[in-house]
């Protein structure tokens, strides 16, 4: 809509912000800024399960609306789209949606296994210096750009 | 309540973060994956460079915290489940090409395969606590669920 903000925020801006961010929540709340948690809370409320964390709730609408403020309100507004262009590119529409149906099921399960995902292990658990959020990191770190590779190996360097 | 409102924002700032660097994009998460750019990992790395030893003299300091009591990091040792569900997460993230909070981000993006990744992200944390009939280990990494009201 306004068009205030570049394409993309520079990494030595966004990481700080995010590293302000985290230590943000840990003083309000002393909670991690993590995001599996907050899958979980609010599939409880969708079950009606009555133990649910509320503001976790809050908190996974925040990550949809803060993204909305940032596409639609402060750049200059983005239109319906599939995404995952650089799959599309190799692979047809009907093969990319159990793709990435699989791979959200295979990384959600992964998640809840390990206790945590990118930003609960990755950043907050390592930011606290645990040993097991290191040990996450470094065992997803290898087999996602393992995975990586191999996709690129069967598709014959396309993907 | 108020707790509520803290939540929602910083959802509101993580989200907002995320879009502004393009990581709800699956190129760009595809491109970091095939150690095609750095950017991410760099990100990641600062992020952690500005809060490890800031959360660290606060520990120290013993700061009290409004909504959770004394802040207090946690820490633990690795044990085989953060292994073997760090490696699943892993494949799944390639594949994907996002992780759960992006993956909010990519629909309010207009990337409508996002929609696909939510509920597949659903049902892996959902089958997960079936498996095992508590949510003993769903968490956010160095997890704690005990902030559960308000006051």
């Amino acid at each position: 809509m306004f068009d205030v903000l570049p394409d993309r925020l520079a990494w030595y801006v966004g990481g700080p912000i995010l590293g302000l961010l985290i230590v943000g929540l840990f003083v309000v709340a002393n909670q991690p800024l993590g995001a599996s948690g907050a899958y979980v809370q609010t599939s409880g409320l969708i079950r009606r399960r009555s133990d649910i964390v509320v503001w976790r709730v809050w908190y996974f609408v925040g990550l949809f609306v803060g993204g909305l403020l940032v596409t639609q309100v402060f750049r200059e507004g983005a239109e319906i789209r599939s995404g995952y262009d650089a799959m599309r590119d190799v692979f047809p529409l009907w093969a990319t949606i159990p793709l990435v149906f699989g791979g959200a099921t295979l990384l959600g399960y992964g998640a809840a296994v390990a206790g945590g995902c990118t930003s609960g292990h990755g950043m907050c658990g390592t930011a606290q210096r645990s040993p097991a959020s290191m040990a996450v990191t470094a065992t997803f770190m290898a087999t996602a750009i393992l995975t990586t590779f191999v996709l690129r190996i069967a598709t014959g360097g396309d993907l | 309540m108020r707790l509520n409102i803290i939540g929602l924002l910083f959802g509101i700032a993580f989200g907002g973060v995320l879009a502004a660097s393009n990581l709800h994009e699956y190129d760009t998460i595809h491109a970091m994956l095939r150690l095609d750019e750095f950017d991410v990992f760099w990100f990641m790395a600062s992020a952690i460079a500005v809060s490890a030893p800031l959360l660290y003299l606060l520990e120290r300091r013993g700061m009290n915290t409004p909504f959770g009591g004394e802040l207090s990091l946690s820490r633990s040792m690795p044990e085989k489940h953060h292994l073997q569900g760090g490696a699943l997460f892993g494949i799944g993230w390639a594949i994907a090409g996002t992780c759960p909070a992006p993956a909010l981000v990519m629909v309010s993006s207009g990337a409508m395969l996002g929609l696909v990744a939510i509920p597949g992200i659903f049902l892996g944390l959902h089958l997960r606590e079936r498996q095992q009939q508590s949510d003993q280990h769903v968490g956010d990494g160095e997890h704690r669920m005990a902030v559960t009201s308000d006051r």
